[in-house]
């Protein structure tokens, strides 16, 4: 942890002559021996009292501690008292009394009062060791600015991946970071980023950026601190390298799109085959023919995973394209809903469609169409016997409002956020053995956010869950 | 008779090819016996693909292509008339074929 170098050094160095050990005691001396030397030379004893004497023994024992204190203040008040009995002052015993006594209180004071802020003193270093230990000792790399940017405290691991990103050692924040665009993948997008990030004093942002030629990924977020009061603090930066997570995405990503291709040689086969073998439908027994749908269905299961692999490791490449045209999302919510219908009817799950002539919106059918498919198979899949889905359309903000409602099992609100994850599937889902593989919605959301959509939800356990979708008119 | 040249490894899927070409009236030929064929169904993701396409050069058959693998992963050579993706339907090998056979002259 090192602090900016603050303009008040000069007034820091006296500060620090100051906290020397014995320091005080050293000027308490020496103002306690030229003190009495003017009460010796001038004869001055009575003019003076202890009274002069006093701020020298409350320095010293404030130096000192309590006990040396005391004794302190206790053979000033002998000095005085013997300095003036050698000058022949009449005294009797109250004023002597009163002289030792306030003397002494005096030296216990001003002892309890240096120990009391020596030890405060101590304890704030302690801490400040520890809070500057605990930052220098994570992983991330992390400062703070002020609301112009300028550096008002960093830690360790910055300092180090500053250095090596070939960051200069001086100038704001969003300046450094600036200075080493022509080092990341993308230079333009980066630096258009940085002059965005260092205009903003507003909400969190999470950026991911690449070293160019290095393969290596770092994370920065930043945010706005405030006090518990709601005052501007600064700005806090972090900076963490995820290269070793994006290559495990990068690996897992692979595998998914090899599992998708290999997956179809034999795939192939078994559904030609089958295909020729329903040829022969006729020649089967009621329970040949049984088997015959069964292994048609499962073909067709394993073609529709296989196919949303693919899809998956497409929208991750970022290779999936749009082939826009204007799109009636009511006609093919309508349509999606009659294909689902047969086992809707099936399950005994009745499907109703609310729709009030919303506009055409710029979009991809056939990607719509899968959104609505996937939105409704998985009302109805998570929806038992007796129960409602309801799917509606209507316009919103010159686009479309999908709504895809069903009153079913729901989601635990402890797995809501992971639900448009890849490969999540709700505990409900697999504690009932409701089939599914956790893409679809993942699915689902990429297309809807390359539409320039949004799609959230609400869902509550036993009440069913309500998806919507909202399409703006041109992506 | 046309003759179509099958080039996939799997030998499954090749079994499936060679019966959907005959059906469809055609003679299906091994990858060998390159000689007077009127179309190359392929799967340009294999070595067996790759090596029939080198040997044909750039004037050969046209070709269809039945890959596991999409488009987009550029396999695609220039010979190709068609790019389909595995499993495809029978129905739509037998149209792409049909209409390659049908525009190629007789030899």
């Amino acid at each position: 942890m090192s602090l900016r170098s603050s303009p008040t050094t000069r007034l820091g160095a006296a500060v620090s002559l100051a906290r020397r050990r014995y320091f005080l005691t050293f000027v308490a001396l020496a103002g306690l021996a030229i003190t009495w030397g003017v009460m010796v030379a001038f004869d001055w004893s009575a003019r003076l009292g202890t009274i002069a004497l006093a701020p020298w023994a409350a320095l010293l024992a404030f130096d000192l501690g309590v006990a040396v204190g005391a004794l302190g203040a206790l053979a000033t008040a002998t000095l005085w008292l013997v300095t003036a009995n050698a000058q022949q002052a009449v005294l009797d015993g109250v004023q002597i009394g009163v002289r030792y006594g306030s003397m002494l209180l005096l030296g216990l004071g001003s002892g309890f009062a240096g120990q009391r802020l020596r030890e405060s003193a101590r304890s704030q270093r302690s801490v400040a060791a520890l809070q500057s230990a605990l930052i220098d000792s994570t992983l991330d790399g992390i400062c703070l600015t002020d609301e112009n940017g300028e550096l008002l405290i960093s830690n360790r691991p910055l300092r180090r991946l500053a250095a090596e990103l070939g960051m200069p050692a001086s100038g704001t924040v969003p300046e450094r970071l600036l200075a080493i665009a022509d080092a990341i993948a993308e230079p333009a997008r980066y630096r258009a980023r940085m002059q965005e990030l260092a205009g903003t004093t507003g909400d969190a942002t999470l950026d991911e950026f690449e070293l160019a030629g290095t393969g290596r990924v770092f994370r920065g977020y930043t945010s706005p601190v405030e006090a518990p009061d709601g005052s501007f603090v600064g700005r806090i930066w972090t900076l963490r390298e995820v290269t070793a997570d994006r290559e495990l995405d990068r690996m897992r990503d692979a595998f998914v799109a090899t599992v998708s291709h290999e997956l179809r040689t034999p795939l192939t086969s078994i559904s030609g085959f089958l295909e020729m073998m329903q040829e022969e439908e006729a020649s089967l027994g009621a329970s040949g023919k049984r088997y015959l749908d069964v292994i048609r269905r499962s073909t067709q299961r394993l073609h529709a995973l296989v196919e949303d692999l693919l899809l998956v490791a497409q929208i991750e490449a970022r290779r999936v394209e749009l082939q826009l045209a204007p799109v009636d999302v009511a006609d093919l919510a309508a349509r999606a809903v009659e294909a689902a219908r047969p086992a809707a009817d099936e399950k005994g799950v009745h499907v109703e469609v609310h729709r009030d002539h919303p506009p055409l919106v710029e979009g991809d059918g056939d990607r719509l169409t899968q959104v609505l498919d996937n939105l409704i198979s998985n009302a109805i899949k998570f929806t038992e016997a007796g129960g409602r889905v309801r799917v509606e359309t209507a316009e919103h903000d010159g686009g479309v409002k999908l709504v895809v409602a069903d009153t079913g099992i729901g989601i635990p609100a402890s797995e809501q956020g992971q639900v448009f994850s890849r490969f999540f599937r709700a505990s409900t889902a697999t504690q009932q053995a409701i089939p599914g593989t956790g893409l679809g919605l993942a699915i689902s959301r990429a297309l809807v956010e390359q539409h320039g959509g949004h799609i959230a939800f609400v869902s509550e356990i036993g009440k069913g869950t309500e998806v919507t979708v909202t399409l703006p008119a041109t992506p | 008779m046309r003759r179509v040249l099958i080039a996939e490894p799997d030998a499954d899927v090749r079994e499936l090819l060679e019966l959907t070409v005959e059906r469809l009236g055609y003679e299906p030929v091994a990858a060998a016996e390159a000689a007077d064929v009127g179309a190359v169904l392929l799967e340009p993701g294999s070595a067996v693909g790759h090596s029939l396409l080198r040997r044909l050069g750039d004037d050969g058959p046209p070709v269809i292509c039945l890959s596991i693998y999409p488009r987009e992963h550029g396999l695609e050579p220039a010979q190709s008339v068609a790019y389909l993706m595995k499993p495809a339907a029978a129905a739509d090998i037998a149209e792409v074929l049909r209409g390659v056979l049908a525009v190629q002259p007789h030899h």
